[in-house]
């Protein structure tokens, strides 16, 4: 036994976090008792504890505890360029990594006033929406696995894979992607790509039928879904909800709608809403969604002109003009904001990454007091959080 | 309409030209004010969209507050500075906006700046036992025990 006092003072402390994760009594009730969902638990997505007080099997009151994942991405931000950062965005949230990436190098373009040349938008689009259905896929597999089901996590991963080969063969990774650079892309694509492309829309057209017919009608998932884990109207303000728990709740906000970033304005798409706020409708939402990117995916192929994939005039160094910017895109789980704050010099003096999951997860004391403990495992489920996403 | 209501709130307003900077009013304003502020927006149907903080002490020594507000539908985002003495404490808006929990705990936990009437005041992105707020400007990491091990020639 070591008698460092480093070691000694880990060792305490280990002891002292053992405890914290027993089933415990609460001390002012007999009937009470309070119990730990993770931080190693398969349904919360990541590393994130979930401390619940019980009373039976109902839940008095959740309170998430965050941070295992913190990786000090806004700490990271203030130490290099804005270069330097380029990598950073896609693991923040490895799910929709390249949304991220487009949409750092988008708030640099914005700080600077830089032109993106149109096929390099074409292309940003292209490779965000396909971003957005493997997001959603995956989703869609480990929300249905949370509830039991395994057969729909098995076709969903096998076409989110078809996904990701297309991405990889053109940006050269499969999940953390750094394609996009300040004023265009890293580098072109080819005939290739657009045609698996093209291919894929017309496949996932018809996939999508057979998940609905799989899933939607499923009696088990209806029970578990309709009417658990209802978002009431009030939290849209106190919590700044968005994405698409915003959009099950009725209203038709999109980023991409409301103020749009690139060249969404020049698609034809619809906003999917449904009215109960609940997990089923959270469910419904992301699969019109789905639909919807196809929509935006066969119009962005077909319409692709040709020219330069990346702006010809980047300054070398890139210096943005003094104050406070703030930029936002339409991740898969909602508004994602970049506050940036730069005082002249290539290096940000600070960076704040406002991340959907975060405040939806603010929320959760909210909609889960009341319910019933297996139901924890739905409403985690059904609002789609990446755990790295929170904690940054 | 929320401008009017703000004028009395506000110590200073800041032109911003909308498509280079993403927000579209931008206002400086006292820290006592803060609550009051945050009504007013909540009565507007705007929300509380984020909370920061910068280490400006070297500079100006304060620490500024950044309040963002937006409301649904086309955008329309306030965004508020609040400088506040590097001893000094702000007032807590999570009475007006529950949003603000989280955000003031984050602020708390990486500046070490405090929040009268705050409901719980603690970390919340790094462990409860830590020492030290990773965002100050002149915070230095501390020494790492593994590696002072490894000096001592004890886990190899």
């Amino acid at each position: 036994m070591s008698t460092h006092p480093a070691l000694i003072a880990k060792t305490a402390r280990r002891v002292r976090m053992d405890n914290r994760f027993d089933v415990v009594q609460d001390p002012q009730s007999r009937d009470t008792y309070y119990m730990n969902m993770g931080p190693q638990h398969p349904s919360t997505h990541g590393v994130m504890r979930i401390k619940l007080h019980l009373d039976g099997e109902r839940i008095i009151s959740a309170e998430p505890i965050i941070g295992y994942g913190h990786r000090a991405h806004e700490k990271m931000a203030e130490n290099r360029d804005y270069l330097q950062f380029l990598p950073n965005p896609s693991r923040v949230d490895y799910l929709g990594g390249m949304i991220y990436n487009v949409g750092y190098c988008q708030a640099v373009e914005q700080m600077l006033g830089i032109e993106v040349p149109e096929r390099a938008e074409y292309i940003r689009i292209i490779c965000n929406e396909m971003n957005r259905i493997s997001s959603h896929l995956l989703w869609l597999g480990t929300f249905l696995m949370d509830l039991g089901a395994f057969t729909p996590f098995l076709y969903a991963f096998d076409d989110r894979e078809k996904i990701l080969d297309i991405l990889d063969r053109i940006t050269g990774s499969r999940l953390t992607y750094c394609y996009a650079r300040f004023g265009g892309l890293s580098h072109d694509i080819d005939d290739t790509f657009l045609t698996q492309v093209s291919g894929f829309c017309t496949y996932f057209t018809d996939r999508l039928k057979i998940y609905e017919d799989l899933v939607i009608g499923n009696v088990i998932f209806r029970e578990r879904s309709i009417g658990i884990g209802t978002f009431e109207q009030d939290l849209i303000q106190q919590y700044a909800i968005t994405g698409p728990c915003l959009r099950a709740m009725g209203h038709a906000n999109d980023v991409r709608k409301d103020e749009p970033y690139g060249i969404y304005d020049r698609f034809d798409f619809e906003v999917p809403t449904q009215t109960d706020g609940d997990c089923f409708a959270r469910t419904l939402v992301r699969m019109d969604e789905m639909r919807q990117s196809i929509r935006i995916l066969e119009q962005a192929v077909g319409d692709k002109p040709d020219g330069d994939f990346v702006a010809s005039k980047v300054p070398k160094r890139i210096r943005p003009p003094e104050g406070d910017h703030y930029f936002c895109v339409e991740s898969p789980r909602g508004s994602f904001g970049m506050y940036i704050v730069s005082d002249g010099t290539d290096i940000p003096f600070r960076m704040k990454l406002r991340t959907p999951s975060f405040s939806i997860l603010s929320a959760m004391p909210a909609v889960m007091a009341g319910t019933m403990l297996a139901d924890t495992v739905a409403i985690l489920g059904s609002i789609d959080i990446v755990v790295p996403e929170i904690d940054r | 309409m929320i401008d009017d209501k703000l004028t009395p709130l506000i110590k200073d307003t800041i032109d911003v030209d909308d498509n280079a900077r993403g927000f579209h009013a931008h206002y400086t304003a006292l820290a006592n004010n803060l609550p009051q502020i945050a009504k007013a927006f909540h009565s507007e149907n705007y929300h509380l969209e984020m909370i920061t903080c910068q280490d400006r002490r070297e500079a100006d020594t304060v620490f500024r507050l950044v309040y963002q507000f937006n409301a649904l539908g086309k955008p329309q985002r306030h965004l508020i500075h609040v400088d506040i003495a590097p001893d000094a404490t702000a007032p807590s808006i999570t009475s007006t906006s529950p949003a603000a929990d989280w955000y003031e705990r984050e602020i708390y936990d990486m500046y070490g700046v405090s929040f009268d009437g705050h409901p719980d005041l603690k970390r919340i992105l790094m462990e409860e036992d830590y020492v030290g707020h990773p965002l100050l400007k002149d915070y230095v990491d501390p020494p790492s025990p593994y590696r002072e091990d490894s000096k001592e020639g004890e886990d190899g």
